[in-house]
């Protein structure tokens, strides 16, 4: 290749030289040595200005008005940190924080956990191309539409689980499923997992089918059970996979919105918010904008530290294998 | 095992069943069945749902400026993206690496960084409630991830082809528009599809900055009606939920294949950001 791009280069030479030539006289000309210089900086110049105005002004915008009061009708007034510690003592930022634990868990257990044992059956399984696609038909669904679909299943009076529970005489168990806290935040836990099962499952699967099978069928010709194989063989290889895995739904447990929103939103009493929700509500409902700019900073720094933590650990692990 | 996983299919799609049966009931009809499992009389009753749904809060006009955001804003940002990544990966341009830096960071936030002062900004600079600041918006947050993947895939493109298509007097812009883009058609499509479905799904942003008719994505609307469930009757508002659902859903039948492999790209970009 190398010895191949030597001749090329000194045919391109030879066959600019009338080129060159142009080149000198634009370049006589400073206009034109500039337009040449500037010419590549053009073809970024939308994409900067566009993330610059409507991306990273706004995030840099939102820690200065975190320290301010400010009710979107006057200026806003410098308060210095009165946000951030206002909070420490409002119930309903502790119950979000609380909620995004939960939030955090269920989808660990609900959705990392049950994905992954899926993606082991059906990696082997000959309906596998069919049970994908079935499993993940609702991640095609929008977060909104996931929350008006499973507030039909889930609200007390009209909901179809309650009627159904009653229709097969199992009338005790029905619930207040999303007004009785914590049970509303579980209750929305389930409707994320149908929407959000299917996408973990495919990514286990791409990376179960970069796992060699000779090391497995070695461990199965030593004897292995099929629990010591997957234990021991299956998930040290998976491990790049499932730190990718893991990671997103680290981040994503911070940033559910929409179907809270639209299931209860983050009712009754504010009893089902995640930090989302409330910097949202805070902002948006409320009108306490430098109050909701303060629960942006505290969610944006909780989640990068979580994931600096989350990736060192996992970095560190790599190491000591 | 299997028998497990058949079992939990089927419970998969029982949530959509429920929908698509109770979307074909009238509303006297729901009300007064003994069951919500029952089989809908008059299954036809489902046009006249979803016809009732586009013209209640909103959803018809919703539907049709979703669609212009996505293939406006998706098809923008994935030009805007491409022109960037040609010149990062094949121009002289200083600091490449900064440049791509400075833009996939707008990826790495949490969207509640960006609500606040781009509500202040809306209102500022009259984009508030506007179709064009809907555009600016969904192009800019569409851009950074394009950017990672055609940079990469750019830079598979062999430089010999460049370097013919130079001797043969063509121009950087030229080389860009005749021979790289053309090249680079099946990131291309996977994106679009990607930008499309994401901007169509937003609810939030679709909250904060449009409020009338015609402005405000379908999303917001649909979380709208949501808001009077017990009111409208659930038939309508399922039937609304499938009529905001029907373009993405149609998209995943048509090419899911395409769409899986967009997620593992995902994947692979979020690995890369953090």
């Amino acid at each position: 290749m190398a010895s191949d791009a030597k001749p090329r280069k000194a045919n391109a030479g030879k066959a600019t030289a009338p080129e060159g030539t142009e080149v000198a006289a634009e370049a006589s000309r400073p206009f034109g040595r500039l337009a040449a210089a500037a010419a590549p900086y053009l073809y970024v110049t939308p994409m900067v200005l566009l993330v610059g105005v409507f991306l990273l002004f706004p995030a840099a915008d939102t820690i200065w008005l975190s320290l301010t009061k400010w009710n979107g009708i006057y200026p806003p007034t410098f308060i210095g940190f009165d946000n951030y510690l206002n909070l420490r003592t409002d119930p309903a930022f502790i119950t979000a924080c609380l909620n995004t634990v939960y939030w955090i868990a269920g989808l660990m257990l609900l959705q990392v956990a049950l994905g992954l044992a899926l993606a082991v059956l059906l990696n082997t399984s000959p309906l596998a191309e069919l049970y994908k696609r079935i499993l993940y038909l609702p991640a095609a669904i929008s977060g909104a539409a996931i929350g008006v679909i499973w507030y039909a299943i889930f609200n007390n009076q009209l909901g179809i689980l309650n009627a159904a529970l009653r229709f097969v005489g199992l009338g005790d168990l029905a619930q207040a499923w999303l007004t009785t806290p914590p049970l509303n935040t579980f209750s929305m836990i389930v409707a994320a997992v149908w929407q959000g099962l299917g996408p973990t499952i495919i990514l286990f699967l791409v990376g179960l089918q970069t796992i060699p099978r000779d090391p497995i069928e070695a461990a199965q010709t030593d004897g292995a059970n099929a629990w010591q194989v997957f234990r021991y063989v299956t998930l040290p290889l998976l491990r790049p996979i499932t730190v990718v895995v893991v990671g997103i739904n680290l981040i994503n447990s911070f940033k559910v919105f929409d179907i809270i929103w639209t299931m209860t939103q983050g009712g009754p009493y504010r009893s089902s918010e995640t930090l989302a929700v409330t910097m949202y509500r805070e902002s948006f409902v409320s009108f306490q904008f430098g109050y909701g700019a303060s629960v942006a900073m505290v969610l944006t720094v909780v989640a990068f530290a979580v994931a600096v933590f989350y990736i060192r650990a996992m970095f560190q692990r790599l190491e000591v294998q | 095992m299997t028998v497990l996983v058949g079992i939990l299919a089927v419970a998969w799609l029982l949530p959509l069943w429920l929908v698509v049966v109770t979307a074909m009931k009238s509303t006297p009809e729901y009300f007064h069945d003994a069951s919500q499992w029952s089989l809908p009389e008059d299954p036809l009753q489902l046009f006249a749902n979803v016809r009732d749904a586009w013209f209640t809060s909103g959803m018809g006009a919703g539907f049709m400026a979703s669609l212009l955001y996505g293939v406006v804003a998706g098809g923008l940002a994935i030009l805007f993206a491409s022109l960037g990544a040609y010149s990062i990966t094949r121009l002289r341009i200083r600091w490449p690496f900064f440049w791509f830096v400075l833009v996939f960071s707008g990826t790495i936030f949490p969207f509640q960084m960006y609500l606040i002062p781009l509500f202040k900004l809306y209102q500022d600079t009259g984009l508030y409630d506007t179709q064009l600041g809907m555009i600016l918006f969904y192009t800019a947050i569409a851009l950074p991830f394009c950017l990672f993947v055609m940079r990469g895939y750019f830079a598979t493109i062999p430089r010999e082809l460049q370097e013919a298509a130079r001797i043969d007097g063509c121009s950087d812009f030229g080389i860009f528009w005749r021979i790289i883009l053309p090249l680079s058609w099946s990131p291309i499509a996977v994106l679009f599809l990607f930008q499309f479905t994401w901007i169509w799904n937003d609810l939030l942003f679709g909250l904060v900055l449009s409020t009338s008719d015609g402005v405000r994505p379908i999303t917001p609307s649909l979380a709208g009606l949501q808001g009077q469930f017990a009111h409208s009757g659930p038939p309508l508002v399922l039937a609304a939920a499938l009529l905001a659902t029907l373009p993405t859903i149609m998209l995943f039948l048509l090419l899911g294949r395409y769409m899986m492999r967009g997620l593992t790209l995902t994947a692979a970009g979020r690995a890369g950001s953090e």
